[in-house]
């Protein structure tokens, strides 16, 4: 009973994002959102690594690449069903994060940061240089898009509903898990390695199921974006893309996953402003996508220096002062 | 029946020999004080008791196992937990969170589960937020229970981390300093809750300075100084072993 | 004679290793200046290579000045851009938790690239050599005369920084806080002042790495990212934290990418570093000089 009532207001909310379509019949917002929808899976894994276990990784733009070229190749080239070439996709970057988090797991901190940032190059290099496979740097083109059967998401309407239906599943399992006690798990990490293990709790493999998890939402979403796009190349999964995740986390809070939805919603916006601003001049978004990135290395220094907790911190935190006040 | 026992164990830092050649055994159902000054390596010992840490010789057998290889979550599993010197609290939680993630070896939901939210994980979930609480009222933070590690006073914070170990349902207790930074209210409220755990049949180890707690508490006292063992026996006597007393002078008083 | 042929071959590839090895060793050598001073990673550093290169050529075609003062412009304003940026944005959070200060200095990377591509634009930007005339001819391999200035400035400016570390108090003071830096603020030390200079000295050893291969290889807002890693390779590959480390990582990992362009195909020449920095971390995080370090619990 208490549990439909606390879930009532995430299945409203849920239910409004997913029915937006019925009232919005902007191709160029859907699409933007859609785009958006897509951060906000990627991110809920990194939320779940970063965020909530404190491993920070610097390589997610690896798995989303590694998820897009799975299914690009699997559905465009050798006709495999989408769902067959998503589910590929995600087994395919989960797997690469297990493996990367084998060695990977004992390292902390800046280590980390720079091994997944290492691997990550290494990824690009191969993307780049497997021309066979993923037509190196011209890309991979004709990726059709999401077909169940005889269902196919042609228009951004449907594409907006498949991108924020499975975003709303990924938010489902991810906050499930955070609840209990795997979630414990991952915190634990976070907060002491050595408590977590006088805990009973295996700390490495904790790791590679974190990192396994996060690669695989970022896989999913790499896979959902070639089907969007229609058309993938190298340039799409560098570096930038990498920090942008984390500083999404870092915007939304840590440890919170409304935060990082927050978190995605915001800084994916960013460069479309126009499409939810009426009226913005065009001059303006250009300025705007211009100087994008130096507003995401903007808002990472401006977050650790004012508010390191992120937005969800802020408002804990304010509302705990409130509750003092009382 | 000895629950515990250590042959020979030794960790050399570089050329310090922190833990030397030391053996020793803890019978069931007793209370085993770990004394020492500063620096004497019984923190260095209990990480070897625990697998924290590995020896450079010895070995250590728990309930007929030998932990040689053994990570020391696994060890947690056997019924062997520990606190530390330097609380290992996690500091984002709540008191009551601490304590349920304590309950990890004891709980049983995966990712899978969790994530489906399959039948069971509520009732698990359930019955390990009441152990949790039972757990906090033992140790006297049942009032924080929903502050977060990091906001609460030094002394608690100890009191939380032995609450946390417990909940991993240990047959064997290892606590280092646990009284450190006690106030003198908190103190018996923690020499009250091992008399309970070791009448309840939980075994303990305890490393303490407040000698008016291990005189008070403990069957036994096993002595340690640069990192060999000098002496054990029961209180009264460690009181007046001449070896004890030579090793302690200027460091503290023996009757605190 | 083929097997001469092969040796003035190997010969050339050494040079090219060499070279390449002593800019590693420069960047290097700013991770560990910083990493001594925070026990943190600078992810901008990079960028300050970057930098170096952008000013030279900048100071140079639109101020006109001369070859040398652009370089001296350019160093002293790289410098001038680490100092600002450790005051404003690192300084506020040295001794807090690392993640913050890595991450302010991710962010720091982001920012000074986009700005450095707004101020001067995404083109590859040249700088002429410092010196005229052709290679210089080892037997059958060919020397070119930037590649000489390379080797000299790599040299001076180690030699500067050793002198720096054993014959100053600034030194000593530097090298007691990366021993112990609890210990060395007891000792009535600015640590704070330290994280600064550090920074500075970090810049200015990306700053002279950056403009004096821009001859060779021409520079862009852009190429920060990937000498940054090179450079943490090498200073990884040697062990952090240890200037000599740094210079010895450096000259390692660049002869290593030479012998692969040699032996494999310079396809993969770019994820040799990476490979190298892979494998340190995993197999041997304290480097081929440092010592493994245990934490206690
Ligand atoms: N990880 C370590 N590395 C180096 N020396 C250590 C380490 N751990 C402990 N020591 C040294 O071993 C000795 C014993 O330390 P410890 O076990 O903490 O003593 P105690 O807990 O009895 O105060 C001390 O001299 C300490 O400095
Ligand atoms: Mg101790």
């Amino acid at each position: 009973m208490s549990r439909l009532r606390t879930a009532l207001p995430a299945v409203a909310v849920a239910a409004a994002v997913l029915a937006l379509p019925l009232f919005v019949h902007d191709r160029y917002l859907l699409k933007v959102l859609s785009y958006v929808g897509i951060d906000v899976v990627v991110v809920l894994g990194l939320a779940l690594l970063f965020g909530f276990a404190g491993q920070i990784s610097l390589g997610q733009a690896a798995f989303f690449g590694i998820g897009a070229y799975t299914s690009g190749v699997l559905v465009a080239v050798h006709g495999w069903p989408w769902v067959a070439g998503v589910a590929a996709a995600v087994a395919a970057s989960a797997a690469a994060g297990a493996l990367l988090a084998l060695p990977v797991g004992r390292l902390r901190g800046h280590y980390l940061a720079m091994a997944t940032l290492g691997f990550s190059e290494i990824a690009l290099v191969a993307f780049t240089e497997l021309k066979g496979l993923t037509g190196g740097t011209d890309g991979l083109s004709g990726i059709p898009y999401p077909a169940l059967g005889p269902f196919a998401a042609r228009t951004p309407g449907a594409n907006y509903v498949l991108v924020w239906g499975v975003a709303a599943v990924a938010y489902v399992v991810a906050a499930n898990v955070v609840a209990l006690r795997p979630g414990r798990a991952l915190r634990a990490l976070h907060g002491s390695e050595n408590g977590a293990q006088a805990c009973g709790i295996d700390v490495g493999r904790t790791k590679v199921v974190a990192f396994s998890a996060a690669a695989g939402l970022a896989g999913l979403g790499g896979a959902l974006y070639a089907h969007l796009v229609g058309f993938i190349s190298p340039g799409s999964f560098t570096l930038e893309l990498s920090i942008l995740l984390v500083a999404m986390i870092a915007l939304g809070g840590m440890g919170s996953l409304p935060g990082a939805v927050l978190g995605a919603v915001l800084l994916g916006m960013l460069p479309y402003l126009d499409a939810v601003v009426p009226g913005l001049p065009k001059s303006a978004v250009e300025v705007l996508q211009s100087w994008e990135a130096d507003i995401y290395g903007l808002v990472l220094i401006l977050v650790m220096l004012f508010m390191p907790r992120g937005i969800a911190g802020a408002l804990r935190r304010l509302r705990r002062e409130r509750g003092g006040e009382r | 029946m000895s629950l515990l026992s250590a042959h020979g164990l030794t960790r050399r830092f570089g050329g310090l020999v922190a833990v030397d050649d030391v053996s020793l055994e803890v019978f069931e159902g007793t209370i085993l004080a770990l004394i020492g000054p500063n620096g004497a390596g019984k923190s260095t010992l209990f990480n070897l008791l625990t697998a924290f840490d590995r020896p450079n010789a010895g070995t250590v057998v728990f309930d007929g196992r030998d932990l040689a290889g053994m990570p020391p979550h696994r060890v947690v599993r056997l019924g062997l937990a520990r606190t530390f010197q330097n609380t290992q609290l996690f500091e984002e939680m709540t008191a009551l969170e601490n304590v349920l993630t304590g309950a990890h070896t004891q709980t049983r939901t995966g990712w899978a589960r969790a994530a489906l939210r399959l039948p069971g994980t509520g009732r698990e979930e359930r019955l390990a937020r009441e152990e949790a609480q039972r757990l906090l009222r033992l140790v006297g933070l049942a009032e924080v229970a929903h502050v977060h590690a990091s906001d609460l006073p030094h002394g608690t914070r100890r009191l939380l981390e032995v609450a946390r170990a417990l909940a991993s349902r240990p047959r064997l207790l290892l606590l280092d300093e646990p009284a450190a930074g006690l106030n003198n209210a908190e103190t018996e409220q923690l020499a009250r809750v091992l008399r309970q755990l070791r009448d309840g049949g939980v075994t303990l180890v305890v490393v303490e300075h407040d000698m008016g707690l291990v005189m008070d508490v403990s069957d036994e006292i096993v002595v340690l100084n640069e990192g060999r063992k000098i002496a054990e026996g029961p209180p009264l006597l460690i009181q007046k072993d001449p070896a004890v007393i030579a090793a302690y002078l200027g460091e503290e008083q023996l009757d605190a | 004679m083929g097997s001469r042929e092969v040796s003035w071959e190997l010969l050339q590839f050494g040079v090219a290793g060499l070279k390449n090895g002593a800019i590693y060793a420069l960047v290097a050598l700013g991770f560990t200046i910083v990493y001594a001073s925070t026990n943190v990673i600078n992810f901008a550093q990079g960028e300050f290579y970057m930098l170096g290169g952008m000013f030279a050529t900048f100071v140079f075609a639109h101020l006109g000045l001369p070859l040398g003062l652009a370089a001296v412009a350019a160093v002293v304003a790289t410098a001038a851009t680490a100092v600002v940026f450790e005051l404003l944005a690192v300084r506020p959070r040295v001794g807090g938790d690392p993640m913050t200060i890595i991450i302010v200095t991710v962010g720091g990377s982001v920012l000074l690239r986009s700005l450095a591509r707004h101020a001067f634009g995404s083109d590859e930007l040249a700088l002429p050599a410092f010196s005229q005339g052709g290679s210089i001819m080892v037997g059958g391999a060919a020397i070119d005369r930037q590649t000489l200035w390379v080797w000299g400035i790599a040299a001076l400016a180690v030699a500067a920084l050793w002198v720096l570390y054993t014959r100053t108090r600034l030194g000593r003071a530097m090298r007691a806080t990366a021993v112990d830096g609890e210990a060395a603020r007891l000792v009535g030390i600015d640590t704070r002042l330290l994280v600064t200079v550090s920074f500075g000295l970090a810049a200015v050893l990306g700053a002279v790495a950056g403009l004096v291969v821009t001859p060779l290889t021409q520079t862009a807002y852009d190429v920060g990212a990937a000498i940054g890693l090179k450079g943490f390779a090498a200073a990884i590959l040697g062990g952090l934290g240890n200037p000599v480390a740094a210079v010895v990582g450096g000259i390692v990992l660049g002869l290593l990418e030479s012998l692969s362009v040699a032996f494999i195909s310079s396809t993969y020449k770019d994820a040799i570093a990476l490979a190298v920095l892979l494998l340190v971390l995993f197999l041997r995080p304290s480097g081929l000089l440092g010592r493994t370090r245990r934490e206690k619990v």
